[in-house]
């Protein structure tokens, strides 16, 4: 006789071995003999390890004194900081002038305050955000960073630069609080939002000429003081030439990919050859050549900027790698995308511009962070021909009167530096990834 | 037709270029130095003593000095030099292919260097050598007592060849124990990795001086080689090296003459010496041979001081010093025993 209720029986709890801490460390640390050997040696290791290092870097660490000796006098056996804290200016500016590092700091929020919009999603118009911030900030940021005289060119792209900052602030005020483009509002506000396309545009332009002559009016009032090139250095001058090389190194690694990969015999072949060429070299190597054969070339005094050398061969070395994955990325689209693509019409670069690289950009993230990040760490070579990139000054720290010998410590500090900088580049991949990837559903 | 007048516009072009180029070296360096408002003066990443950065990113040291000297001589400001940092390996291709002017950087003055490398040493500004340092506790009293010991050395410098040659020589049978990094060099020495260390007796007097217990350590007697460290110029500009030369003559002839950075002033308004006066320009035309002011001398002095002064306060006790004893050394005055003699300023 079968007893029937209508109601649900209630869930049993799950077994003890399933649910509590204890059951959970039976099942993964202490399964067998061997594994709980294996776990008793890890968890040993991991505290000497751990205990040590707290006691050298923190307990019996000096943050306060004017040396070294001082340091020892305080604990012979514990970390001196004072000494990297004492040299932090030098670390993260160089040898800016030190009056003038308010222009660095304001260049870094400049570039935050640019690229804030592409996070928030109520703001509109990210692709043109983006563009703006290749193609403008550097032109903003050089001036500023650089200083000196204000040539008509000069004051022409400072100008074009700030008005596009002006826009892109506005829009991303204006997306925060209304969810409209720039556009769509000033066309409101001048109840023009019905008006024929010409006039919109019309409109438009005669705002951003207004603004554009305001602003060159503005700029004519002041000037930075010149800043040799040559007092760049630390953090600074290792994000100048790491935020350059990512900019261009993709957009030309794009292009070189696409030229490998063309149907025009001269493209492919110059393109192979380039890519082949700057891959089988270390970077080391170009760099020396860039900054010491060159100049054998050029005429006695020729003003040469190592700078720019360095950074122009950073550019087309990291362009050649970003070809070689953009090509892997590319080989990974089926043609039958292309052939649907051309069967609606499209040509080559609408083809490659709207249906193919879309598509593969997603495959290539991945690798295209793997090469960010090698590129930020290979900027350190920089320091091999008498640039003083942050790995540089670290290294000069222990030749200063004062610090003289001090040399793991700073060494340390960059370390968990640069793991700081590149592990949110590659959070931020992820991140990209499984953002793209929401729309798949296999 | 056509080919033919494109390699007639070719050929003309390059010998345009040619002409360019051989126009342009034509220039004196002093020109060139001029024309640009400074001296680029050549050091090496970071030195204790010679040459290194503080806190503010401000460079100093005894070469760094001696840049400046030669900008006091050339410019009068000696605020007027762009100190470039050049690693060992470039050293002196930085110098040949016109990067930088002068080159001021603890080289050794050797004669394959003067000869084949296209650049020519002036008189030394520092004269240095290779020795040991050891634990007091050791036992240890004579270099030659290092039988079978373990060395540790830096690679790059000669310092690897002398220590080589020493066990040779003397059928030591040293093991060499070889670091990029003389930090690393010192950590494994102070951690019992070796028994002696190998390196220019100044920058080990200094690294003695970081140790964390500096008594228990000392430099043996022995001197394995001869480190004339001085500055270089390209070969080629004889005006442009002497005047370079005449600068580091001008430091010690000051120390000589008892001239010193304070006192220079009033020696220029009261001092009788003929020797005193004819140097700073108060008296005769030193400065026309060297196409230079007649205040150089003075501007030199008064800007940087003199050899006394610098080494007191770069290499001797002063508070960026690195703490070596003059007296009794090599680079004591030749009238105190050494070898710092300026020819006479006359």
């Amino acid at each position: 006789m079968a007893i029937i209720t209508p109601i649900k029986t209630p869930d049993r709890a799950a077994p003890l071995a399933e649910r509590s801490i204890i059951g959970w460390m039976h099942k993964n640390l202490f399964s067998s003999w061997f594994n709980a050997i294996l776990t008793v040696v890890t968890a040993y290791l991991v505290y000497i390890t751990v205990t040590g290092l707290w006691a050298w870097g923190v307990t019996d660490a000096t943050f306060i004194a004017d040396s070294r000796r001082e340091c020892f006098e305080n604990s012979l056996s514990g970390a001196c900081w004072a000494g990297v804290i004492d040299w932090f200016d030098n670390i993260f500016y160089g040898r800016y002038p030190r009056e003038q590092i308010w222009r660095i700091n304001l260049g870094a929020v400049l570039l935050v305050l640019w690229m804030a919009p592409l996070w928030m999603s109520r703001v509109k118009g990210k692709v043109l955000i983006g563009a703006g911030v290749v193609v403008f900030y550097p032109f903003l940021a050089g001036y500023l960073f650089a200083g000196g005289e204000k040539g008509l060119l000069t004051q022409l792209m400072v100008s074009g630069a700030i008005v596009a900052l002006i826009a892109n602030t506005s829009n991303m005020l204006i997306g925060i609080t209304t969810r409209a483009s720039l556009k769509e509002f000033l066309l409101q506000v001048l109840g023009k939002a019905q008006a024929s396309g010409r006039t919109q545009r019309n409109v438009l332009l005669a705002i951003v000429l207004f603004v554009f002559v305001a602003v060159f009016l503005w700029q004519m009032q002041w000037t930075a003081e010149a800043v040799s090139w040559t007092q760049w250095g630390g953090l600074f001058l290792t994000m100048v030439i790491a935020g350059i090389g990512i900019a261009s190194s993709l957009p030309g690694g794009i292009l070189l990919a696409l030229g490998r990969r063309s149907k025009l015999t001269v493209v492919r072949v110059l393109c192979t050859g380039f890519i082949e060429v700057f891959r089988s070299v270390p970077l080391i190597t170009v760099l020396f050549m860039a900054t010491t054969m060159f100049p054998l070339f050029m005429p006695e005094g020729f003003v040469l900027n190592k700078l720019v050398q360095v950074i122009i061969a950073v550019v087309l070395f990291n362009a050649c790698y970003m070809a070689e994955t953009v090509r892997a990325g590319l080989q990974a689209i089926p043609r039958g995308q292309y052939e649907a693509a051309h069967t609606i019409g499209l040509g080559y670069w609408r083809t490659t511009g709207l249906v193919i690289m879309p598509q593969a950009l997603k495959y290539m993230i991945p690798n295209i962070v793997g090469t960010f990040i090698s590129l930020l760490k290979d900027t350190t070579l920089v320091s091999i021909i008498g640039l003083f990139d942050i790995l540089g000054m670290l290294r000069s720290i222990s030749k200063d009167i004062p610090w003289l010998g001090l040399h793991k410590e700073p060494l340390i500090f960059g370390a968990m530096l640069f793991f700081v900088l590149c592990f949110s580049m590659s959070k931020y991949s992820r991140h990209l990834e499984t953002k793209l990837s929401a729309g798949d559903q296999h | 037709m056509k080919r033919k007048s494109q390699i007639v516009t070719l050929a003309a072009l390059s010998t345009v270029a040619v002409m360019g180029a051989s126009v342009a070296s034509a220039e004196s360096t002093l020109e060139i130095v001029k024309e640009r408002g400074n001296l680029r003066c050549q050091v090496g990443p970071p030195s204790a003593g010679y040459y290194n950065l503080d806190s503010e990113g401000v460079w100093y040291g005894l070469d760094v000095a001696m840049c400046k000297a030669v900008a006091a001589a050339v410019f009068g400001d000696a605020t007027k030099v762009e100190i470039q940092s050049v690693s060992s390996q470039a050293r002196f291709t930085a110098l040949a292919n016109g990067e930088s002017d002068m080159l001021s950087r603890t080289a050794t003055w050797t004669l394959s260097r003067d000869t084949q490398l296209g650049i020519d040493f002036l008189p030394p500004n520092f004269y240095d050598g290779q020795g040991f340092t050891v634990r007091r506790d050791s036992g240890i009293t004579s270099a030659l007592e290092l039988k079978g010991a373990k060395v540790c050395v830096t690679t790059g410098t000669t310092n690897e060849l002398n220590l080589t040659d020493f066990s040779r020589t003397n059928d030591l049978g040293i093991s060499n124990v070889t670091f990029e990094d003389f930090n690393v060099r010192d950590d494994t020495y102070l951690n019992g990795g070796c028994d002696a260390v190998t390196g220019d007796k100044s920058s080990m007097a200094g690294n003695i001086a970081s140790f964390p217990v500096p008594s228990d350590h000392m430099i043996l007697p022995e001197t394995l080689s001869k480190e004339p460290l001085a500055p270089a110029v390209r070969h080629g500009d004889n005006q442009w090296a002497d005047i370079v030369r005449w600068s580091v003559f001008a430091l010690i002839n000051a120390e000589e003459l008892g001239i010193t950075q304070a006192n220079v002033d009033e020696m220029l308004a009261t001092s009788t010496d003929p020797n005193v006066l004819r140097m700073l320009g108060a008296e005769g035309n030193l400065n026309e041979g060297l196409g230079l002011e007649p205040d150089w001398a003075y501007n030199i002095i008064k800007q940087v001081g003199n050899y006394g002064e610098l080494y007191e306060a770069y290499m001797g006790g002063g508070e960026l010093g690195i703490g070596i004893d003059r007296a009794g050394t090599l680079n004591a005055l030749w009238t105190d025993g050494g070898l710092m003699y300026s020819p006479p300023m006359r």
